[in-house]
């Protein structure tokens, strides 16, 4: 019997870090709450003993109003698991003890790891958890995951977590409100994992209405609350009465020491200027400027590198003999050429992205770029999505998960389209750039920006996405702290893992099913039905071939040109139609895999159609675009 | 389950608070069993557990308070009045004072010693208090009331800790809203939400 284990903490506790420290290194952990929304599972055998464990994204309790509090629910009350770890901010510990009272009022038996102890006693605060242990009937196991202590306790106290079971605390509301709980437990029916009753009473009464088909007949919840005249609001007496309870706890076990404040941290002068209401934004878009030119100048001089590198490469080989040859050829040069184009990109990127998530900054520019978000009724944590979205499009539209309502979600990867990811940055600088000069790409770049905003306010428009209230979501900006190296390392590399597991495969065969079709010479079937779209783009007819086959894999538009064209870009065609190309090559959802992403978060009807349309807005918006330029 | 223990404890200052709120400081042993509502038993411990502690005297069928036990009582009391002020001032627009008091008994012995010196310095409760978008920069404040007519909204900002008694400070103003500290840590939210955020300060 494998041990099934799920970790349970607010945003930013130390989960998956603490996940880390148990399994080994290949588990995402960052700074900036709420970038895990989905459960990950990892495996490893301790004392001959199985364990399975479900890391859940971070939440500060556990009812389903947000994606990550109902992924965590869902995996707690319907996956079968044998207990909770619940992760514990000593510097908060009534916060985390609110959220461990809800899981073992679901009689779920729990380890508590005592994180952060160190900085705690740093701010003056001494938890005694072998007092805390007694009081909650649970192990109480302070760690540090980033020194590995502690670690050996908290596993050895995981395989006797059982033995836990019924001997916990409970928190007691008071008789009124026990009374109606009694009244409600004893209509509860059935449950699907034998939740207890008294926990499906208590979620009744919070006004959870996935519980409410538990019960025999739901009249009663009505006539149960009428006859509670001491509670009219008994859902709030409940949260208030459990957060009572956890803050009566958590100071019986907290002493405290005085410790001399620092004059003015550097964390409040951090925050004093990134806060600043104009200064804040400022720096903020300073900082996307930064990494902007960052993946341009130091890109394109590990393009140049890796570009020399491969052409020497290929030299060496020759495989030229017959079709087979000639196929291997093609596609290992559409692979290199894809690689050396568009791997700095996404290399540059996701180590800076990744730096500036861990640093604890990431919160603060999701708080100064909320107001721009807010011209598309867009939260401020939309910003997540569409600057992963300058790396790939494929992850940040996965993580359009960490958003509330379906339309958001949905609203902000349609935004993708007009968000270039790094294989779109890669085609701007490596072929616009480098065939009709960096004023040039600058001027794509800009027309990409004016689609973004064009299609925004149409979207917006169509979806009827409805206004919330500024920063409605409360966004907890944690304290800042100097990344590790190896983590932001680990974290770039898994980022960029589907990447080089799919793209470059993929890149392969691009290159070997266009020599394919060159061979049999089927290239005509494509470009004879299509050349209205170059009649439209004013481009030769061959150029449709790298914008379908970039569909594929959008790194293979740029080396595709570069075959029909036959080499030297510039003399075949004019600036402005290398423009227009470039303008029709990265407006869109960009590929097949995007597209394979889209269909399943939002179902087929959904992704195609955002995709189809995507694409014929990028060809439209190409095509007046270069058509409006010259009339100048 | 809560630990026998807290039961005994909560039973023991229930106790004192009724001697304390009585003028005589002397209560029969009835009138202490009907006013709580535990077994028998839990009463009898208590009380056993107050007479060791020198707290208080069996005379016959009565209880009453020694010299010790009056000022310990008297504080029991005093942080009765103030969190059911409290409650009173919170339930005002919903409904009656023997809910205030009700409300009183639960928590009473779930807030820390702390906080209640924190509210007792407070003009009472007297006022309302004002939404947080009103608090003065840097100025520490006291959370007296969450009003939101959404329970989801509700249960998320307690789970965060924002919660009635806690204390505030607004640290930054960001257009539109501001970032706060609560129980060591910051959060940013809008000035709708913070709206619903009651204080006093």
């Amino acid at each position: 019997m494998k041990l099934r284990i799920i970790l349970v903490g607010q945003p930013n506790v130390g989960k998956s870090c603490l996940l880390n420290a148990l399994v080994g290194p290949e588990v995402i952990v960052s700074n900036y709450p709420g970038t895990t929304v989905e459960v990950t599972t990892a495996e490893k055998t301790v004392a001959g003993e199985e364990m399975v464990f479900l890391d859940s994204p971070g939440i500060y309790s556990i009812s389903d109003r947000s994606e990550e509090e109902k992924v965590t629910e869902k995996a707690l009350f319907e996956e079968e698991i044998d207990g909770a770890i619940i992760i514990a901010d000593s510097v908060s510990l009534e916060r985390s003890l609110y959220l461990a009272f809800q899981v073992l009022e679901a009689e779920i038996p729990v380890v508590i790891a005592l994180n952060f102890v160190e900085s705690a006693e740093k701010k003056g605060i001494i938890i005694a958890h072998k007092k805390l242990s007694k009081i909650l009937g649970a192990p109480v196991i302070p760690i540090n995951p980033l020194k590995k202590w502690g670690i050996e306790e908290l596993v050895n106290a995981l395989l006797e977590i059982k033995e836990t079971k019924g001997k916990t605390f409970t928190v007691r509301y008071d008789d009124h409100i026990e009374d109606a709980i009694r009244e409600i437990s004893s209509q509860v029916t059935r449950t699907q994992t034998q939740l207890p009753k008294r926990f499906v009473a208590l979620r009744v009464l919070e006004e959870d209405a996935d519980f409410y088909g538990y019960l025999r007949d739901k009249r009663t919840i009505e006539a149960v609350k009428e006859g509670l005249i001491e509670h009219p609001k008994v859902a709030e007496d409940i949260a208030i009465t459990r957060y009572g309870t956890a803050a009566f706890i958590a100071g019986k076990v907290t002493h405290l020491v005085h410790v001399e404040e620092a004059a003015r941290s550097l964390d409040e002068r951090l925050d004093g200027a990134l806060l600043h209401a104009l200064g804040g934004p400022i720096l903020t878009i300073l900082t996307f400027v930064t990494i902007f030119g960052a993946l341009l100048f130091i890109g394109s001089w590990i393009q140049d590198v890796l570009t020399g590198f491969t052409e020497y490469l290929l030299s060496l080989i020759h495989l030229g003999v017959g079709f087979g040859g000639t196929a291997l050829e093609a596609g290992l040069a559409g692979m290199m050429a894809g690689i050396s184009i568009a791997l700095p990109y996404v290399f540059i990127f996701y180590i800076l992205f990744t730096l500036i998530e861990d640093a604890g900054l990431l919160s603060r520019y999701v708080v100064n770029l909320e107001r721009f978000l807010r011209w598309f009724n867009l939260p401020g944590r939309a910003i997540i999505p569409l600057a992963l979205g300058l790396g790939c499009t494929v992850p940040a539209t996965r993580s359009t998960r960490i958003l509330f309502t379906k339309k958001e979600k949905f609203f902000t990867a349609s935004l993708l389209s007009c968000v270039p990811c790094s294989s779109r940055i890669a085609i701007i600088m490596g072929v616009v750039g480098y065939f009709g000069g960096k004023w040039l790409a600058l001027s794509v770049f800009i027309t990409l920006f004016v689609s973004f905003l064009v299609w925004g306010y149409v979207v917006k428009r169509i979806t009827r996405i409805e206004k919330k209230p500024v920063l409605y979501e409360l966004p907890e900006l944690p304290p800042y702290r100097i990344p590790s190296i190896g983590n932001i390392v680990t974290k770039s590399w898994i980022r960029m893992k589907t990447f080089v597991y799919l793209v470059v495969p993929l890149l392969f065969l691009g290159g070997v099913a266009y020599a394919g079709l060159d061979a049999l010479g089927l290239t005509n079937v494509i470009v004879a039905p299509l050349s209205p779209i170059t009649w439209w783009l004013d481009l030769p007819d061959v150029a449709i071939i790298p914008l379908v086959f970039g569909f594929l894999q959008k790194d293979l538009t740029g080396s595709m040109l570069l075959l029909v064209l036959g080499g030297n870009v510039s003399s075949v065609l004019t600036p402005l139609q290398i423009y227009t190309f470039g303008v029709a090559a990265t407006i869109g959802i960009p590929c097949i895999i995007a597209l394979g992403m889209l269909i399943k978060e939002f179902g087929f009807n959904k992704a195609v159609l955002l995709t189809a349309a995507s694409i014929l807005y990028g060809l439209l918006f190409a095509g007046l675009a270069w058509r409006l330029i010259s009339l100048f | 389950m809560t630990g026998e223990s807290d039961i005994l404890r909560i039973v023991e200052e229930d106790i004192l608070r009724i001697l304390g709120e009585e003028k005589s400081k002397r209560v029969s042993l009835e009138s202490i069993k009907s006013e709580i509502k535990v077994t028998y038993l839990f009463i009898t411990n208590a009380i056993k557990e107050l007479e060791r502690e020198g707290l208080v005297q069996s005379q016959g069928d009565s209880i009453v308070l020694t010299k010790e036990g009056v000022g310990k009582a008297e504080n029991i009391v005093k942080r009765h009045l103030v969190l059911e002020n409290y409650f009173k001032f919170k339930i005002k627009r919903t409904r009656s004072e023997r809910e205030a008091h009700k409300m009183t008994d639960i928590l009473e012995h779930y807030i820390s010693k702390e906080v209640i010196e924190h509210i007792k310095k407070l003009s009472t409760f007297k006022t309302e208090g004002f939404p947080l978008t009103k608090l003065a920069l840097n100025k520490e404040g006291i959370i007296t009331d969450i009003l939101f007519p959404d329970y989801g909204l509700f249960e998320r900002i307690v789970s965060m800790g924002i919660v009635p008694s806690e204390k505030i400070k607004v640290m930054y103003k960001i257009p539109d809203g501001m970032v706060i500290y609560v129980g060591g840590k910051k959060f940013a939210l809008g000035n709708e939400i913070a709206k619903g955020i009651e204080v006093l300060s």
